[in-house]
């Protein structure tokens, strides 16, 4: 496992005041609540009710030992997950239904993840469910629950200021690594990831970490004969949801997580010169181009682009090496710039 | 005195420097082939960075040989003061290192430049060109990435503080823009550290040090270095 969590920072008071030293409550969501640590502001609690809602909170109940079951469920994947090199929220599980986890401002954003069409996506298509898809799709979705959190485009987040580009980029790539990961250890064990749901928080020194839970609430899982281990059941009122959660994670815990192999990932490099650099080489491909009758063209720079493979899921330490190999080799920070791709 | 002479893969000028350099008398050059590491500087008294194509130059000049291990122990002997000259790729690969402050560019031509230039030497007396003060020299370069370039910050401090000890200039000595043969800023041929025993110059000395090379201009700055380990 590697280590992605931060040191105090020093300059901070260890003491807080006395009347902090509880444990608050912090926020209130629909099946969860969380609250603050009493020993460390760098880290939270995060407790899992049992409550159940679907439909933005249209359909609401109460089901005894679901926040339990969620609440191990994530902690197992939580840890499987940081066993392959993906950064959690997760410190540890406290008790029955509570996660310690490290303090992060959840991105107002759902990531969605799906490999066959079900749900909105079937209805929104007009597809059959059970439909697979040709490759993994990752759709966003705008958490607002008046607004029936509707599906919003990667331009608009970013537009509308709720994360930049490149930490859409990051947790996109993210996910698409969290559904190999997770859909290799259900195959194990006889199951299908039809689609899931993913939370991302920033720390405050601006790491982005995989938050909130994947459990039977946040995912849909079907078996080998199509029945779903998942909300739906609760969805469409179809049996025990509770006892479903439960035999999910039961299946999950026979998969052997050392069986399934990491994947390489392929990052990209761009380096280019400074602006106000001179860029020899884009001038003489300029005056090339121009020569040869392309005389729309007003200016070429020319690069490098490194092609980068990893032996290690996408994650804020990856990136911070890779910050690391751009300035002790790949560019010259005195005459170029580079920026990380990961499309 | 020992004087290390660095040869990593690529370099290619290592026999001309080592042949000037046992021609001064009290010089002792070796060849280090840079995967001996730092521990084979241990006994240098000094160290040459001959020119070449470092690791082909791949990545940018001198950016992969100056991340190889035997440049800690060039780093180490420089904080010693001993005297590092790097010439040519040697000079890329010391900005690259940080031993120098700025960076080498692809020349303003785009091409590869190799002819002989004119030098006017600083006013300034430096270790490498004691006795050359302002003098006009004929040395040939050989290079495409000789575009000095720094931030304008560090381009104030080395004229404040005299680090330039060799600008390209015409036959006359003047530093005219013409007289530019690769689009350095302020004509920039040469630059020391803030101790002053370490430089890093574009121009090969070594191919301007016996009559039959058509000038011997180089050999004062090879001199003043071997008079320097001695130091």
């Amino acid at each position: 496992m590697i280590h992605i969590g931060h040191g105090r920072d020093p300059a901070r008071p260890t003491l807080v005041p006395r009347e902090e030293m509880t444990v608050r409550l912090i926020h209130e969501g629909k099946v969860k609540r969380v609250f603050s640590d009493p020993e460390s502001d760098e880290r939270l609690i995060v407790e899992f009710t049992d409550a159940i809602t679907a439909g933005d909170g249209a359909k609401r109940e109460v089901l005894k030992g679901k926040g339990e079951v969620a609440c191990e469920t994530t902690e197992f994947l939580f840890s499987y997950l940081e066993g392959k090199g993906i950064a959690t929220h997760l410190i540890r599980r406290l008790e029955g239904t509570k996660l310690l986890c490290k303090k992060v401002s959840i991105f107002p954003i759902e990531c969605v993840c799906r490999n066959v069409a079900a749900g909105s996506f079937a209805r929104r298509y007009g597809l059959e469910t059970g439909r697979p898809l040709s490759r993994p799709l990752v759709e966003f979705f705008l958490k607002d629950d008046e607004l029936h959190d509707p599906m919003i485009t990667m331009d608009a987040i970013v537009r509308l200021g709720m994360a930049t580009q490149e930490e859409l980029e990051f947790m996109r790539r993210v996910t698409l690594d969290v559904n190999y990961y997770l859909s290799e250890l259900f195959r194990q064990v006889g199951l299908r990831l039809v689609d899931f749901k993913l939370e991302f928080g920033r720390t405050e020194n601006g790491e982005i970490l995989v938050a909130d839970e994947i459990s039977g609430d946040t995912m849909r899982v079907w078996d080998e004969n199509r029945s779903s281990l998942d909300k739906d059941l609760f969805r469409e009122d179809e049996g025990d949801v509770v006892q479903a959660y439960k035999r999910l994670l039961e299946r999950i815990r026979e998969a052997n997580p050392e069986q399934v192999p990491i994947r390489e990932e392929t990052l990209l490099v761009h380096v280019m010169p400074k602006s106000g650099i001179k860029n020899p080489p884009g001038e003489v491909a300029r005056k090339a181009l121009v020569r040869l009758g392309y005389d729309e063209i007003v200016d070429v720079r020319m690069g490098k682009v490194f092609e980068i493979k990893v032996n290690t899921p996408v994650s804020p330490r990856l990136l911070a090496r890779v910050e690391e190999m751009n300035r002790r080799l790949l560019a010259n920070p005195i005459a170029e710039n580079t920026r990380v791709r990961l499309e | 005195m020992a004087i290390a002479v660095l040869r990593f893969p690529g370099t290619n000028n290592e026999q001309d420097v080592i042949r000037i350099l046992n021609s001064i008398p009290g010089a002792d050059p070796y060849l280090v082939p840079s995967r001996l590491g730092a521990s084979a500087l241990r006994e240098a008294d000094g160290v040459v960075i001959p020119g070449g194509f470092s690791y082909g130059d791949y990545i940018r000049a001198g950016a992969v040989a100056a991340v190889g291990e035997v440049i800690e122990g060039v780093k180490s002997l420089a904080e010693e003061g001993r005297p590092i000259l790097g010439i040519c790729n040697g000079f890329q690969i010391l900005t690259e290192c940080g031993l120098l402050p700025g960076v080498l560019l692809p020349n303003n031509s785009a091409r590869f430049v190799c002819k002989w230039v004119y030098l006017r030497v600083s006013e300034e007396p430096t270790m490498f060109t004691d006795g050359l003060e302002n003098a006009v020299l004929r040395i040939p370069i050989a290079h495409a990435e000789g575009n000095y370039y720094c931030s304008p910050e560090n381009r104030s401090m080395l004229h404040a503080h005299s680090r330039i000890p060799f600008r390209y200039c015409d036959e006359e000595g003047n530093v005219t823009p013409e007289s530019n043969p690769n689009g350095s800023i302020d004509n920039i041929a040469a630059v020391v550290n803030e101790e002053g025993n370490v430089m890093g110059m574009m121009p090969h000395p070594e191919r301007a040090a016996r009559a039959a090379l058509g000038s011997t201009d180089g050999l004062p700055i090879l001199e003043n270095f071997v008079r320097g380990t001695k130091c």
